[in-house]
């Protein structure tokens, strides 16, 4: 399942592991939670520096070692937030605004994508997603199986990475 | 991709379905697995996108769900009796004569708010107004109360906090967001039931729209 100690390669931390800690840790602090990024920044600085002492043995999987510390690391992060929120400054503009380029040029080529979906499929979406209708009550309305519903939704993810990369 | 019986939790832990120990599991499953986390970013992408651009997307499926209604009720039409014809066409006649009576005595009244699909949703004629964060619950006081702005300009936001059902705090603006205060986060408690609404406004202080009240709880830590 994961490597043991003698195969970490620290790069690989930083390559692999980094989107991972950011998603885990935007989800549970929220995205618009200023200082995200240094708490992942820290995470794999301890992840890090834990390897290079050793504390790693090889008992879990990498990724179950690293879960464990982002899981601590929030934990932390949100007693931390609770106590010092009586002096805590306002939030700052959120976030980087590169990513916030790259992110709506994206969001507007996923929304063309969408709107060249077939409307069985976009249905699918609207209801799923948008509407939020459990499997079950999309296939209802639909007068479909839900696993028909989740063939639908699983194909127009795909078509829509291909609209996108095109 | 490979296939993993993981994949199946992914849409319901990103809509916070999932309880405490599915949601770690699959949280330390992810860590583990990139299939599935390459997936759920995929996934999570494309639901921001359609939550947030949804209007503007799904113009098509508005209409068409308006008219499986009317196909539904002609459906239903036709399994009725004459005898259940008749009730019906009297009831209908009562029904006109009621409208008729009631609409010119609301002009001047407060416009009229139905109930949408979304849980969330309430809205006037063709002014709605959609809460989008947050609607679930939080580990932590989140700063940001966000909605989906109305198409017309010149409105007044009003939102409203509320606490078991008593309102704790009320602020007005004109974005289609609000940042908590501190004095107001440090009043929300972890374990405490919150709800929210945003109530818009005209120029002229007319109410246009109200969204519904959304309940959230702020998560005990560990």
């Amino acid at each position: 399942m994961g490597k043991n100690k003698k195969e970490i390669d620290l790069e690989e931390i930083h390559t692999k592991y980094r989107p991972i800690v950011s998603f885990r840790v935007r989800k549970s602090l929220g995205s618009f939670t200023p200082d995200w990024e240094d708490v992942v920044n820290e995470i794999i600085i301890n992840v890090i520096e834990k390897i290079k002492k050793g504390e790693f043995r090889g008992e879990s999987s990498i990724g179950t070692f690293i879960y464990t510390i982002t899981s601590r690391r929030i934990i932390d992060h949100i007693r931390q937030k609770s106590k010092v929120l009586k002096h805590a400054p306002e939030p700052v503009a959120y976030p980087d605004p590169h990513l916030q380029v790259e992110n709506k040029e994206r969001a507007e080529l996923m929304t063309e994508a969408i709107q060249k979906l077939k409307p069985k499929y976009r249905e699918v979406l609207y209801l799923y997603y948008y509407k939020e209708l459990s499997r079950e009550e999309v296939a209802q309305k639909l007068g479909i199986t839900s696993r028909r519903v989740s063939e639908r939704v699983n194909y127009s993810q795909k078509l829509l990475k291909k609209l996108i990369t095109k | 991709m490979k296939k993993c019986n993981f994949k199946v939790l992914i849409d319901d832990y990103l809509f916070n379905r999932l309880d405490e120990d599915k949601k770690e599991e699959f949280e330390e499953h992810y860590f583990n697995c990139p299939s599935c986390f390459e997936k759920m970013a995929e996934r999570n992408e494309l639901i921001a996108v359609v939550k947030s651009k949804g209007q503007t997307i799904f113009k098509d499926e508005y209409i068409a769900e308006a008219a499986k209604g009317e196909t539904w009720l002609e459906k239903i039409t036709s399994f009725l009796t004459p005898r259940q014809w008749a009730l019906s066409t009297v009831s209908a006649v009562l029904l006109l004569v009621a409208i008729f009576y009631v609409i010119p005595n609301l002009k001047t009244t407060t416009p009229q708010f139905y109930i949408n699909e979304d849980a969330f949703t309430v809205r006037t004629a063709d002014n709605k107004i959609t809460l989008i964060s947050p609607i679930i619950d939080m580990k932590t006081v989140q700063s940001k109360f966000e909605w989906v702005k109305l198409d017309r300009e010149d409105v007044e936001y009003k939102v409203y906090i509320y606490n078991n059902g008593d309102m704790l705090w009320s602020e007005t603006t004109k974005e289609n967001f609000i940042v908590l205060p501190e004095e107001v986060k440090l009043l929300m408690t972890a374990g405490e039931k919150y709800s929210w609404q945003v109530k818009a406004f005209s120029p002229e202080g007319t109410i246009i729209s109200i969204s519904g009240k959304v309940r959230f709880k702020i998560h005990k830590g560990e």
